[in-house]
């Protein structure tokens, strides 16, 4: 691949860095997007940089939410920029989404056809820009000699990340998650439930990720129509945030809220406060990172 | 302005459980004594390095096996909490039940999945004289046991490495060996602080990938010369 497929051109990546300021826009007819990503708190006293990404774009078909976590491990020493690049291309592949007729047509799409593409569009950027820019003394020096066998069996692994992506297009809303985080959804009575069912292997600091050969059969995909009842509102966030509370039922409760308080205080005061809020939720909770993309759509 | 949403925020757990041998031969030439002051002079050290990271909450507890295995501190203690109180020996050295003692406790519940891996330091100067593959597989069968950063030291010659190797499950890592007091200070400041700082705040690792130790652990700081070896 050359270096002009490259997803992400420094203007873009620019935009992409800008992750710790909430950012607002207005998609369709009744959605709206937010979303933010600030430096975990762990992360500002070892002098580590935010390794998450997240973007929100307007698309082919209609929205598409995309937010990744780099893993950054020691070996992983370039996830960084892997996490920017799985959001980019995120954005990409949404973008070549077809029209189709149907909810059923896009749940076949979105099974058969969406994480390969997304998988293989990432780890073809990634192997452009090893070619590009090969590992460095100073990158590979601090590694234990079976760190390098590692790596220098799947390069890959320096760019380690993970990926979830919602894509909303008329008739549906298609789901994809590939590695920890958390995917959300409120109805109209407030009531928070998953979209796909968590995965027992994620535990500890262990996930699935974008730089495994086959990474597409770790990805896993839900469709929902939208004929029915279509939620309230949707948030994807990175594993950090869930970390940060005692339990699951406190970090469910942060989609109801957030819910509650868009709808009757707007979202511009909403936006104003997120960053802040993601902060001391790192700082009282996980320390990690936090990233997290809401759509919600207005009461009609 | 309203309030951030979502409900009590709180520091991950991260379990750090000693499970030593207090077997009759620990009582030889001093060994459990030195342990005791080992584990208790690490304590400081242990608790500066917990005050660095406040979002871990280290909780710490102990296991003692001899011809039976019992909790010796049962209840997860903060660090700022923990007190040592001294081991006792007597009988054989039933590995396998500590083992299986340690496997009851990392299931879920009372475990939760927001947990960091837990630390769990195995130490011995001989060998299991009970089922240490039951106790082992049972420790194994946990999510969290397979998950835990797991570390050995060994305490004179005599000390069977083979069990310990099992029980680190990882060729990157070896049991540590302590033929002196003071290699096994030395050993014990080191799990209760290097250890302790990469296990309490660990980047995320890419899983089924070709195996890598869950946790990063850092080199052993190395140990002077052999001819003060006593044991």
């Amino acid at each position: 691949m050359s270096g002009d497929c490259d997803p992400l051109t420094s203007d873009r990546e620019a935009a992409i860095d800008a992750g710790a300021t909430a950012r607002t826009a207005t998609a369709g007819a009744h959605w709206h997007m937010l979303y933010a990503s600030v430096r975990g708190a762990a992360h500002r006293r070892n002098g580590l940089p935010n390794q998450d990404a997240v973007r929100i774009s307007r698309t082919g078909p209609g929205l598409v939410l995309a937010l990744a976590d780099g893993h950054g491990s020691a070996t992983s020493f370039r996830s960084q920029q892997g996490a920017r690049l799985a959001v980019a291309v995120a954005l990409q592949v949404a973008a070549r989404w077809p029209e189709l007729p149907t909810a059923s047509h896009h749940k076949r799409r979105a099974e058969d056809d969406w994480p390969k593409e997304l998988v293989r569009g990432w780890q073809a950027v990634v192997d452009a820009r090893l070619g590009r820019r090969p590992f460095t003394a100073a990158e590979l020096h601090p590694l234990e000699p079976s760190a390098r066998q590692r790596l220098e069996r799947n390069p890959r692994l320096a760019w380690g990340s993970t990926l979830l992506s919602v894509i909303l297009t008329p008739s549906s809303i298609l789901y994809l998650q590939l590695g920890d985080g958390d995917l959300l959804v409120v109805d109209d009575n407030g009531q928070v439930n998953r979209p796909l069912p968590a995965d027992p292997r994620l535990l500890g600091n262990e996930t699935t990720s974008l730089c495994a050969p086959e990474a597409w059969r770790e990805a896993r995909v839900y469709c929902q129509t939208l004929v029915a009842a279509p939620p309230a509102l949707i948030l994807a966030a990175t594993d950090g945030y869930a970390n940060a509370f005692r339990d699951d039922a406190g970090f469910r409760q942060v989609a109801s809220d957030l819910w509650v308080m868009l709808r009757d205080e707007g979202q511009a005061t909403v936006q104003a406060q997120l960053a802040g809020w993601l902060n001391e939720t790192s700082a009282q909770g996980s320390g990690d990172d936090i990233s997290v993309g809401i759509l919600w759509r207005e009461a009609t | 302005m309203p309030k951030r949403p979502g409900s009590e925020l709180a520091s991950r757990p991260l379990h750090f459980i000693w499970i030593a041998d207090c077997s009759g031969s620990m009582s030889v030439d001093g060994k459990i004594q030195s342990l005791n002051t080992a584990i208790r002079e690490a304590l400081p050290h242990m608790r500066a390095v917990a005050d660095e990271n406040p979002n871990a909450e280290v909780l710490v507890r102990a296991v003692a096996f001899a011809s039976s295995a019992h909790w010796h501190v049962s209840q997860p203690l903060r660090v700022a909490d923990f007190q040592w109180t001294d081991l006792q020996t007597e009988g054989l050295t039933a590995m396998g039940e500590a083992l299986n003692l340690v496997a009851q406790q990392l299931r879920m519940p009372p475990m939760t999945d927001r947990a960091l891996p837990p630390v769990l330091v195995l130490i011995s100067d001989g060998q299991p004289t009970d089922d240490f593959a039951a106790g082992l597989d049972a420790l194994m069968r946990e999510p969290w046991g397979k998950k835990a950063v797991r570390v050995a030291i060994a305490i004179g010659e005599d000390a069977d490495h083979e069990p310990l190797q099992r029980f680190i499950g990882h060729p990157e890592l070896q049991p540590l060996q302590a033929n002196n007091p003071e290699a096994l200070v030395r050993h014990i400041k080191w799990v209760s602080t290097a250890v302790l700082k990469s296990a309490s705040s660990p980047a995320s690792q890419a899983a089924g990938l070709p195996a890598g130790l869950n946790v990063p652990i850092p080199t052993p700081t190395a140990g002077p010369s052999s001819a003060a070896d006593v044991w």
